[in-house]
């Protein structure tokens, strides 16, 4: 029987539109993507004050393929975060992806429609062992990964013998069918009257797969239960170990995936490709709102992390007032996002008191 | 009434959190050379009055005086000790460093152990520990340890808070001799627990809480087990409102039956137990004495030996039958989730999402809404943030969540601890209609009153054994049913005790 006690709330139309309180519809979440799109616009305008001439199509194309590797590092690094993980081991796969495809297909001269989906599997191969170590042997994934860290660059120098590979420029002994080479070089081809490279297509795509999985699946609705409280959700017999094994294996599948690209864009790798993209990654996820202690993230936060960083170096590239200006930006930028989140907190604390 | 009265005096004390009231104007006094025990059912004030004295909270209200002037423990905090169950100390420092921790503020270099700290040290029997570390100590040696601490640095008031639950016998024996040696000193010794017999053999005086205010204090020939539980239930029996049907249909078809059912940790030992659909069973138990485990245990939570039948089923599937709701609400709900989210979380696949696991948004919407007006649920949407509903409420989302799976059989531990009035007999009710659809529930309680009004039949665990069931319909008066309870606990499991008590079991 329904309870006839006046104080009995009927849930308004406007409050029963959305159910969820961490994917968006609150307060402030709106806020604080309100906060991170106002910094994207600022800078921008910012650089179109100081530099008039360089405000153009093409140097906004140029930011959207800068920011696409760090972007699609970020959507795995996102659920590998919402779920309550760490993982530092994504840019030296980032690394071992391009270079593990180079081997293969430079050097064993495996064909590249084989070679590409191994390099990616290789990348599912080192996130189950991430999430292996993590949920079987109980090791803290910050030590699991960042001993994986050192291990995929191991890999890396050894299968490439420190060296560095360009398809165009096989090493002697080697020869790359031109259909094959085509193939891989037009995975990132521009296009259009402003070029725009696909490999910007590749990330959006990529961002509504993955956000797709995190905000309307039930694979991302257990990723946030887990994330935020995992001994419930162990209680209440969800796949915990499962699905934060997945979480890892997506991460390290969307970050070969990501050195795949760049290795296409550039048509060159070398041994250490990546490594410098871990702390990047890891602030434009934070920067986007998600929270180290796990059940708390979205794909938009971490897109609009990835943009603002770019913007940032795209601009100040242009500005060129110093290397250490880009520095003190990501910096600042990084613990002023999070300072914002708390004191966000804070105000809706107090509201709620 | 004035001037230099020795000990603590408490005027008037109170302390709200939100909307929730702890203490309501308590009076105490806590004089030195006596054990002042405290008793008082869970979320009665207990740990609340144990927090101010210790400095650890402040009142919002009352006053405190200490040997006859004001005192502000929160300032003075150095003069109060607090032995915990769990003693709060540094695992990583040895016991002699434990003991100094805290007082090397005062000397450049680190500090050392003076001849004074040796004789505490050698009073408490620690002193061959001394260069052990503490996390490589029993439970007993650290709590000793802490207590050595205290006297170390000369505090005057000890809290001693369920300190024995986890202790052997022997090792409580000696924790209350120490008690007493302290209380022996002119020192002031509060002793907060839920074993009526301790509070029996060791205080002088009980002092009884109930909703915020001491309602009693017994000493002398009043202090007796039986008096203290029914002080703890006094006043309390008219709230019977949620009982069901004190007959079970005739068709006494079993729905649970466990047998031979030991915990692999030795919690508990071959226990064998049947329940009907349309029961609500209640394990009675103090910390420690198995009872948490076993309920766990029907669960699949605990190792366990032994076989399990649930609606046909056995062992494994028979377990995923059952839906368990643990005390701490912050091991059941998700608090980065809407209330709406968390009243979901356990379904999956067909209810809340269809082909892809693509989640079914507006099914998921409709459920929520539905559930929340099914367990009246006070949230003013179903996306409200769960942390911004009071305690009760949040303990129907627990249930709620627990429930959308359809189990059979439902294990509650404590399923009304820290709720309101309100709530808890709307929980109450919610339980009744669960039964009430051919299913099981079985709770463990801590509490007397909470089996009276909620439960069927009860069974009292002591030392891992299982008591005869009660039969909670045949009381008329609670007292009587907390002085049954009382007894059983005292003299073990195998004590009949009057016709009330029936052996339900073949």
């Amino acid at each position: 029987m329904i309870s006839a006690d006046s104080r009995e709330p009927v849930p308004t139309e406007a409050a029963r539109s959305s159910l969820s309180s961490t994917g968006q519809a609150t307060f402030d979440l709106a806020l604080r993507m309100g906060g991170l799109f106002l910094a994207i616009v600022l800078v921008a305008l910012l650089m179109f004050v100081l530099k008039p001439n360089s405000f153009n199509v093409d140097v906004g194309i140029s930011v959207l393929r800068a920011m696409s590797s760090v972007a699609i590092m970020s959507l795995g690094l996102t659920l590998v975060i919402v779920v309550g993980e760490i993982d530092l081991s994504f840019g030296a796969m980032y690394g071992l992806g391009a270079n593990s495809l180079a081997v293969m297909w430079i050097l064993l001269s495996i064909p590249i429609y084989a070679a590409l989906p191994l390099a990616i599997g290789v990348g599912a191969m080192v996130g189950l062992f991430n999430g292996a170590l993590v949920t079987w042997l109980s090791i803290p994934s910050f030590i699991v990964t960042l001993g994986s860290y050192n291990l995929l660059y191991g890999v890396s120098l050894w299968i490439t013998k420190t060296s560095t590979f360009n398809p165009v420029y096989p090493p002697p002994g080697s020869e790359i069918p031109p259909a094959e080479l085509d193939f891989f070089t037009g995975l990132t081809a521009s296009f259009g009257s402003h070029p725009i490279s696909l490999e910007v297509v590749w990330m959006l795509g990529l961002a509504l797969i993955v956000g797709f999985l995190l905000h309307r699946t039930l694979f991302g609705f257990r990723l946030m239960a887990i994330g935020g409280n995992p001994v419930a959700a162990a209680l209440a017999r969800l796949p915990v170990t499962r699905y934060k094994i997945l979480a890892f294996v997506i991460c390290g599948m969307l970050a070969a995936t990501a050195g795949i690209l760049d290795f296409s864009f550039i048509q060159t790798t070398q041994p250490n490709i990546g490594l410098s993209y871990t702390f990047p990654v890891f602030a434009a996820v934070i920067i986007g709102g998600a929270s180290l202690s796990g059940g708390k993230g979205t794909v938009v936060g971490a897109m609009s992390g990835a943009l603002l960083l770019a913007e940032l170096q795209q601009g100040l590239a242009l500005l060129s007032p110093g290397p250490h200006v880009q520095q003190l930006f990501l910096g600042f930028v990084t613990i002023g996002a999070v300072a914002l989140d708390l004191a966000l907190t804070n105000i809706r604390k107090r509201r709620a008191a | 009434m004035n001037g230099a009265v020795e000990g603590i005096r408490l005027r008037g004390l109170h302390k709200r959190y939100g909307a929730t009231v702890a203490l309501a104007g308590l009076d105490l006094d806590i004089r030195p050379g006596e054990v002042l025990g405290v008793a008082g059912p869970n979320g009665a004030g207990k740990s609340t009055l144990i927090r101010i004295i210790a400095g650890e909270e402040r009142p919002d209200g009352g006053e405190l005086a200490f040997n006859g002037s004001a005192w502000t423990p929160s300032v003075d905090w150095r003069a109060v000790a607090v032995v915990h169950q769990e003693p709060q100390l540094f695992p990583n420092l040895t016991i002699a460093e434990n003991v100094l921790v805290g007082r090397e503020g005062t000397r450049i270099g680190r500090p050392w152990l003076s001849g004074g700290d040796a004789k505490v040290m050698k009073a408490f029997g620690i002193d061959r520990y001394a260069n052990t570390l503490l996390g490589d100590c029993s439970l007993a040696t650290q709590q000793r340890a802490e207590i050595a601490r205290a006297v170390a640095r000369d505090a005057q008031v000890f809290l001693f808070d369920e300190p024995n639950s986890a202790l052997t016998d022997e090792e409580s024996d000696e924790l209350f001799r120490e008690m007493h040696k302290l209380a022996a000193d002119g020192r002031i010794v509060l002793l907060v627990t839920h074993r009526l017999g301790d509070l029996f053999e060791h205080a002088n005086r009980v002092a009884v809480i109930r909703d915020g205010q001491v309602r009693a204090i017994l000493e002398g020939d009043a202090l007796t087990e039986d008096g203290i539980a029914q002080e703890l239930v006094v006043g309390r029996g008219d709230e019977t409102s949620a009982k069901g049907p004190a007959a079970i249909g005739q068709d006494r078809c079993v729905l649970v039956a466990i047998d031979d059912w030991s915990h692999s940790a030795g919690a508990f030992r071959a226990i064998s137990l049947e329940a009907n659909p349309g029961e609500i069973i209640a394990l009675i138990g103090v910390e420690g004495a198995g009872a948490r485990e076993l309920l766990r245990s029907f669960g699949g939570l605990e190792s366990c030996s032994g076989t399990i039948e649930i609606a046909g089923e056995t062992g494994d599937m028979a377990q995923r039958l059952t839906a368990y709701v643990p005390a701490t609400r912050t091991l059941s709900l998700y608090s980065n989730l809407s209330v709406g989210e968390n009243v979901l979380a356990r379904l999956g696949e067909p209810d809340i999402a269809g082909f892809g696991m693509a989640l079914k948004k507006r099914r998921m919407r409709q459920l929520a809404n539905e559930a929340i007006r099914r367990f009246s649920i006070r949230a003013y949407a179903a996306s409200q943030g769960i942390r911004s509903l009071s305690g009760g409420n949040q303990q129907k989302v627990a249930i709620a969540q627990a429930l959308n799976c359809a189990p059979r059989l439902l294990l509650l531990e404590e399923p009304t601890r820290g709720v309101d009035i309100h709530s808890k007999r709307e929980i109450y009710r919610l339980l009744r209609d669960f039964v009430g659809a051919n299913n099981t529930v079985i709770m463990f309680c801590t509490e007397v009153l909470e089996v009276y009004e909620a439960a069927d039949r009860a069974h009292v665990v002591v030392e891992g054994g299982l008591s005869p069931a009660i039969t909670v319909h045949d009381y008329a008066h609670i007292e009587a049913l907390a002085t049954d309870i009382a007894r059983m606990q005292r003299h073990g499991p195998h004590d009949l005790v009057n016709g009330a008590t029936r052996a339900s079991l073949p």
